[in-house]
């Protein structure tokens, strides 16, 4: 409880008639009245009007209220704007409480006014007592550096740094191969265009190297990551040699790599002209391919969509054990294969058979597939593969086809058809495997040192699959490009401005509001067992002479330590044990 | 008709970002349920400790809910999975004090799943009112176990991902609390009634004499209970 007693004020809205007309407003305002510590309460047609919210800020200077309580509706849309109205009367926003009764009330109760009164009363009741353990807080304002790292100098990373060199902020470009241009390097053409790599990615390589605010450092992996949003310290190595960086915001661009079939998985490894996608288009790039084949046989989804999409059990990994969780996923992954689809490779499998049959118009091919995905614009690639005569034949995915060698050095592909129903035999010079893109095992390093949880399928997990897409959990981390899941180009330059965005609203700004909730480690209870370090998902606790302490910066305000903490002597505030239980018993009161 | 005029009161613990979304959107949506439920907003399940739930047994609560986010979905990455162990170890607790283990649930919500967390309401209600009014068991020992530095820690090793093989780590632990529980029950009962032998420590708690005599022996030696005298030749027990 804060110096002086609690005056309370409640407010109780009609919300029109979306409250009005089911609960008995008046008899509840009646009711709040004799509730302890209240000071005050009044009844409002709509408290969120204007005349609502001067009536509530009028109040608090009249009846020198000190806590705030409004029942109307959810906190979730509405707690903001009574805040700011508190604020405004000179009230610390902490010290406002809501009580929910028209979304967990009227609304759910529209036959049973009186029982809906009765519990309405309970809810009021409820948040007075929570109203009067509250504690006046603080949002601790952080200072953000304007400098930027990039981790990765694929074309999502080389846009990510370009988009914000391009505004004026400086940017660090890291990465560990010897040249950039990441993936796109290997490729030859990209779908649906045609175009050749190197009209995209050699423009943008020279953009990046111009650009005086973007420093590129190749060879160059992160070894460390200290900090938080704002006040990263990274440490860069470079063939042993060490460097210290100061930066605001990361952009985590690693990408993903082509996955290649364990040897023996669909005879790839016995047999020279078993290829990937990835092999053929190099094998096209630089005309290896000399004698027109007499039929190529690709086979789509080799290692994708496989295995039983399971929920892995992540909750026997602690943010310590990354490294343990992705190992498990890549050893379950290897031989039954990635439970996702790619996305790009029925894409990539009809390009290169509209190349091959631009190359050699004579030769026959054919995609084995189960489903085709061709989205947006490109079902008119798929028909322009179909109007060049490619040959798509669904195949019983279950039963992996077999390959044998034929007569005079040709390769059988022994598949089911499944609209047929029957095994079929098919003579072929090359086969093609179409596999997924997979996550690198970079990644679950740097998911370790971000602090950055991967996902079911072993990618950078984003904040939020549809709100989110770009940001991480972590403050003034973001992800571009397939770091976060398979990407064509288009996407990947999509998700790195977004990313580039995001990374310089928090730049721009220079400084940042951070929670106010966050956990407080009472230092004389304190033994430093150094459990809530271990437990915490956002690395905030961190152990130091023998006592935890909260990194606020850090710190999202969950909770968990406080409830797992041995010793009891972590607070969670503005959750305390005191106003959690001041609810219980408030509500397991019988009406006074 | 008695059993129909029984109006149960149940608490739901609901975490900010999906389980009361999830109830807003019942709202939203007019999903009627009964008006049996309080709702106790928290920013995540893994806040909840067991002690929240235990004292609203104590209360009279007559049926709690746990919910949160769906396994994998959790705001806070895994406080949904921290919730779900403690959870095992409050059912169990629940069992040594003579309160129905199905009085108390955890259920995942998503925040679109109103009608989910409507018919969770409904379900929950019936359920309760066929298992009739909290019995009122007294509660105070396990809030205490439940508090006391050693079964925190019990729980908590779990969740450092500490690696253990798991049957045998469950024995321990339930084996663990149920000692927790009795060495608080044993505590309160000289507390109120003052010095005891065991004899009469195990007729007031219903433990066999065997078992309190081995928590007397541990209670002893870690300085919370010392001996005060003798009656009819055995020893009396005081809370030092």
């Amino acid at each position: 409880m804060g110096e002086e007693a609690p005056r309370i004020g409640v407010f109780i809205c009609h919300c029109g008639i979306n409250i009005g007309g089911v609960v008995k407003v008046p008899e509840v305002v009646k009711y709040a009245r004799t509730l302890p510590n209240v000071a005050y309460s009044e009844d409002n047609i709509y408290t969120c009007s204007e005349a609502g919210l001067d009536s509530i800020k009028e109040a608090i200077k009249k009846y020198n209220l000190n806590r705030v309580v409004v029942a109307s509706c959810t906190p979730r849309t509405h707690e903001p704007l009574f805040r700011s109205a508190c604020r405004e009367a000179g009230l610390n926003q902490y010290l406002f409480e809501m009580a929910n009764i028209r979304e967990q009330c009227s609304w759910v109760h529209a036959h049973q006014p009186e029982k809906a009164t009765k519990k309405a009363k309970d809810i009021v009741r409820m948040a007075v007592a929570r109203a009067t353990w509250l504690m006046p807080q603080e949002e601790p304002e952080l200072d953000i550096k304007d400098t930027s790292l990039v981790i990765g100098g694929g074309i999502a990373g080389m846009t990510a740094a370009l988009t914000l060199a391009n505004q004026g902020f400086k940017v660090y470009l890291v990465e560990k191969e010897a040249e950039l241009g990441g993936n796109l390097r290997r490729l030859h053409k990209l779908y649906p265009t045609m175009q050749d790599t190197s009209e995209i990615l050699m423009p943008t390589i020279e953009a990046v190297t111009m650009n005086k605010n973007v420093e590129t450092l190749v060879s160059t992996v992160v070894s460390d990551v200290h900090g938080y949003v704002g006040n990263f310290k990274v440490t860069l190595s470079n063939n042993g040699g060490k460097r210290d960086v100061e930066v605001g915001t990361i952009i985590v661009a690693c990408g993903a790599m082509n996955y290649t079939p364990p040897k023996g998985l669909y005879q790839y490894g016995e047999y020279p002209n078993i290829v990937t996608q990835l092999e053929l288009d190099e094998l096209l790039r630089n005309g290896k391919i000399k004698k027109p084949p007499e039929r190529v046989v690709m086979i789509q989804c080799v290692g994708a969509r496989k295995g039983e999409i399971r929920a892995l059990d992540l909750a026997g990994f602690p943010k310590s054990d990354t490294a343990r969780l992705l190992a498990k996923i890549l050893k379950a992954k290897k031989e039954e294969g990635w439970p996702y689809c790619s996305k790009i490779c029925c894409m990539n499998a009809i390009k290169n058979a509209i190349l091959i049959k631009e190359r050699f118009p004579q030769t026959d091919v054919i995609i084995l597939y189960g489903d085709i995905r061709v989205y947006k614009e490109y079902e008119d690639f798929y028909s322009t593969a179909r109007e060049n005569q490619v040959k798509f034949v669904k195949h019983i995915e279950e039963v992996t086809p077999e390959i044998t060698q034929g007569p005079e050095g040709k390769l059988i592909v022994e598949a089911y058809d499944a609209l047929v129903g029957r095994e079929m035999k098919l003579p072929c010079d090359w086969v093609v495997l179409s596999t997924p893109l997979i996550p690198r095992k970079e990644e679950v390093l740097l998911a370790r040192m971000l602090k950055v949880p991967i996902s079911q399928d072993g990618f950078l997990m984003e904040a939020h699959l549809k709100l989110r897409p770009v940001d991480t959990q972590m403050d003034g981390i973001f992800l571009a490009g397939a770091a976060s899941g398979p990407k064509d180009v288009p996407e990947s330059i999509v998700s790195a401005k977004a990313a580039a965005a995001r990374a310089s609203t928090l730049m721009a700004n220079k400084k940042m509001r951070t929670e106010a909730l966050t956990s407080v480690v009472d230092e004389k209870e304190c033994i430093g067992c150094g459990l809530c370090e271990d437990i915490c998902s956002y690395g905030a606790h961190y152990l130091e002479e023998g006592k935890s302490h909260t990194i606020a910066a850090l710190c999202r305000g969950c909770g968990a330590c406080a409830a797992e903490c041995p010793r009891r002597a972590i607070t969670m505030q503005h959750y305390t044990d005191e106003q959690i239980l001041a609810q219980v018993k408030a509500a397991l009161m019988e009406e006074i | 008709m008695e059993e129909t005029e029984f109006d149960p009161v149940i608490l739901a613990f609901c975490c900010n970002w999906c389980s009361y979304a999830g109830a807003d959107l019942a709202g939203t949506s007019r999903f009627e349920y009964p008006t049996n439920v309080r709702i106790i907003r928290v920013m995540c399940s893994g806040r909840i400790e067991p002690t929240f739930v235990l004292e609203a047994f104590k209360d009279g609560a007559d049926g709690v809910l746990i919910t949160g986010c769906h396994p994998g979905d959790c705001h806070y990455v895994q406080g949904n999975y921290m919730m779900e162990r403690r959870f095992a170890f409050i059912k169990e607790a629940l069992k040594h004090l003579g309160i129905e283990p199905e009085r108390l649930r955890l259920e995942w919500i998503s925040a679109g799943e109103g009608e989910k967390f409507a018919a969770l309401i409904r379900d929950t209600t019936q359920r309760i009112k066929e298992l009739g009014p909290n019995p009122l068991t007294k509660t105070d020992a396990a809030i205490e176990a439940f508090k006391a530095q050693r079964l925190r820690w019990v729980i908590g090793i779990q969740q450092a991902g500490l690696k253990v093989d798991e049957q045998r780590y469950k024995a321990v632990s339930l084996k663990i609390m149920k000692d927790e529980i009795e060495r608080q029950m044993i505590i309160v009962e000289i507390k109120e009634k003052g010095p005891q032998t065991i004899k009469e420590l195990a007729e007031a708690t219903k433990i066999s004499p065997k078992e309190v005599l081995r928590h007397i022996i541990a209670l002893k030696k870690i300085g919370v209970v010392s001996e005060a005298g003798e009656k009819e030749d055995a020893y009396l027990y005081k809370v030092s």
